[in-house]
């Protein structure tokens, strides 16, 4: 990964925790990996405990940020996040998926958009 | 929480309860769907998923497992996607299980909550109430044929919302019902008539014979000589369904799903008449899990084959089976269901392919070769189990230009019907329904022929060398002659007027 892509990417967690913080959520780790995956934010948000992926564009995306979730990248997510429930012997709470996508619009301001519950785990 | 509720499958004409069980863990979102599903029943995750956001309530979180017991048995359709959505509002405690027992659920779900109908709710209810469910919840376009169950609580849903709040109480639903009697009034009035069809004075009279004893016929004539006028004009002068038989057939036509919404009840027989392209599985019934086919949509009607040696060979031969039974077996690796196809078979076809041979004014212009081959479709077994042959003449120029004469459809149908109330008395505790279908030894119990009568078919057997099951067919249709003359006994002239009717037995074509 080239240095600039990380620092996008950095730059994107950045904004997000900042974002789910003022929105209530208490951010309990980041970047949290796993052998075959790896989750940018893991949030309590009331009783759920959130797993978060966030996307950050440095140009204007064109449709859903779904669509940059592929299969692989969610069995990753998937996994890492079985991995964090089962190392630190969380049961009994439920859990979520979210999605953060965050673009530029053409005149600099900044979009971030929050997608709940936004994928199974089967 | 678990949550348990009731809802049912279809395996031919019956119809057996299916528990929808639901139960959620706390953990990682998903659900699964358990018990055999087919494609239809495991896509319904995602209808459910839309349908319960889009109705305003909170679609739980969790990890579901939806259980469809027994799980032996393979779910097909989308009518449990009701019972699901409901079972994950119940389980989490956005829905009241109160009614859960004692209760079915039918339905599909559309993404935006409403609900649509599903095929073969009438069987399913019948089952259902046999088995003491007391309640259905079904979609409002299937009400009408649900609540031909009597004795049966069938509350029509329109939305996901409105089932939830009559679970809830919230909304107050009065129970459907249909009148039967209504619905079943003596509706004959038809579009078709009998005196529409000039002359044919004796093929009329052949129909009337087949009509009043449900025995199959032939109908053999040049083109443009009124066969196919004709057997259209035949359910005019069938007798009314009884109510008991028109569930019969309801039942088949809402398998297929063929029912429309308006007509619940079907009262008329039924006509089917396919084209001559039909496959064999499309006449006798299949599919990976076998629905009806023709022979059974005809059921207790009228299977109407124009054009018959066009059919393939195959198809032509299927037919034999039903023909004697009365019902259709159908084996398939997942299931082996029989339907009934108690059809009464008219058939009608050219005597060549150029349509004029035998005719006395037009030429044929067929080689004798191509005659035998179009004749040859016909087998010898499959021409044995039609009890009436009948020519149906071109007719002669002053017919033509004569009004069309003759009683009309009313007048037969009245004969018709005294005949049947004599056949149904006759066999009152027996499992047939007509002359056509006497067993053998009903047969022999009630075909007792007089002397002179018993001499005459003797000899045209010996004469016209005929096969046994001829010998019985002509013995069946001259009961129903002797029934449509109301006499008791089978007579002479009851005789030779059957026996004239197996022309095509004795003609060297």
């Amino acid at each position: 990964m080239s240095n600039d892509s990380y620092q996008i990417g950095h730059q994107g967690e950045l904004i997000a925790e900042q974002y789910l913080t003022q929105k209530g959520f208490k951010i309990v780790s980041k970047n949290f990996h796993s052998q075959q995956g790896e989750i940018d934010l893991i949030a309590k948000d009331g009783d759920f405990l959130v797993f978060v992926e966030v996307k950050n564009y440095s140009f204007r995306s064109l449709g859903s940020p779904l669509g940059a979730i592929r299969k692989s990248k969610k069995e990753s997510i998937i996994h890492a996040a079985q991995t964090y429930l089962y190392k630190n012997g969380i049961k009994n709470t439920n859990c979520r998926f979210d999605v953060i996508s965050i673009y530029r619009k053409y005149n600099g301001q900044t979009v971030i958009d929050h997608i709940k519950d936004a994928f199974y785990a089967r | 929480m678990l949550v348990k509720l009731g809802s049912s499958a279809l395996a031919g004409l019956e119809g057996y309860l299916v528990e929808v069980e639901v139960d959620s863990l706390k953990g990682l979102p998903g659900q699964t769907i358990v018990g055999l599903p087919d494609a239809a029943v495991r896509e319904s995750r995602d209808r459910v998923r839309f349908a319960i956001t889009n109705s305003g309530y909170e679609f739980p979180a969790g990890y579901f497992t939806i259980n469809l017991a027994p799980g032996n048995v393979r779910k097909e359709g989308p009518m449990y996607d009701l019972p699901i959505a409901l079972g994950m509002l119940a389980s989490s405690e956005q829905a009241s299980t109160k009614l859960f027992k004692e209760t079915i659920f039918l339905g599909e779900l559309a993404l935006n909550g409403e609900i649509r109908p599903i095929s073969g709710v009438l069987p399913i209810c019948f089952s259902a109430k046999a088995e003491g469910v007391k309640r259905a919840i079904v979609s409002w376009e299937n009400a009408d044929e649900a609540a031909l169950v009597q004795g049966l609580e069938v509350i029509p849903v329109k939305t996901l919302k409105e089932a939830v709040e009559y679970l809830n109480d919230k909304l107050s639903i009065p129970p459907y019902k249909v009148d039967l009697a209504a619905l079943f009034s003596d509706n004959q009035e038809f579009d078709l008539d009998f005196a529409d069809v000039k002359g044919q004075q004796h093929v009329k009279r052949a129909l009337e014979i087949a009509a009043a004893g449900s025995h199959n016929v032939l109908l053999v004539g040049p083109p443009g000589s009124g066969k196919t006028m004709l057997a259209k004009r035949l359910p005019t002068i069938l007798p009314p369904l009884s109510l008991n038989e028109a569930l019969e057939v309801t039942k088949l036509y809402s398998v297929t799903g063929v029912l429309s919404g308006k007509a619940a009840l079907i009262t008329r027989r039924p006509f089917r008449s396919p084209h001559h392209t039909t496959s064999d599985i499309g006449i006798i019934g299949g599919g990976r899990i076998p629905r009806p086919g023709e022979v059974s949509l005809a059921h207790l009607g009228v299977l109407f084959l124009d054009e018959f040696p066009e059919f393939e060979r195959e198809v032509l031969e299927v037919l034999r089976q039903p023909l004697e039974d009365g019902k259709v077996t159908v084996s398939r690796a997942l299931a082996t269901i029989t339907y009934p196809a108690e059809f009464m078979l008219v058939a009608a076809m050219n005597p060549c392919p150029c349509g004029n041979y035998l005719d006395p004014m037009k030429a044929c212009t067929c080689p004798p070769y191509k005659v035998q081959r179009y004749w040859g479709k016909l087998s010898g077994p499959l021409l044995d189990r039609i009890d009436l042959h009948v020519e149906v003449p071109r007719l002669k120029k002053e017919e033509l230009a004569d009004q069309p004469l003759g009683e009309n459809s009313k007048a037969v149908r009245e004969r018709v019907n005294a005949a049947r109330k004599i056949q149904e008395k006759r066999l009152i505790g027996t499992t047939c329904h007509s002359n056509a279908r006497l067993t053998p030894r009903l047969l022999r119990e009630f075909c007792k022929l007089n002397p002179d009568a018993e001499q005459l078919l003797k000899a045209a057997i010996l004469h016209l060398k005929m096969s046994g099951r001829a010998y019985d067919r002509i013995l069946k249709v001259a009961r129903t002659i002797a029934d449509l003359a109301a006499s008791d006994a089978i007579e002479a002239p009851h005789v030779a007027e059957a026996i004239q009717y197996r022309s095509f037995d004795r003609k060297e074509v």
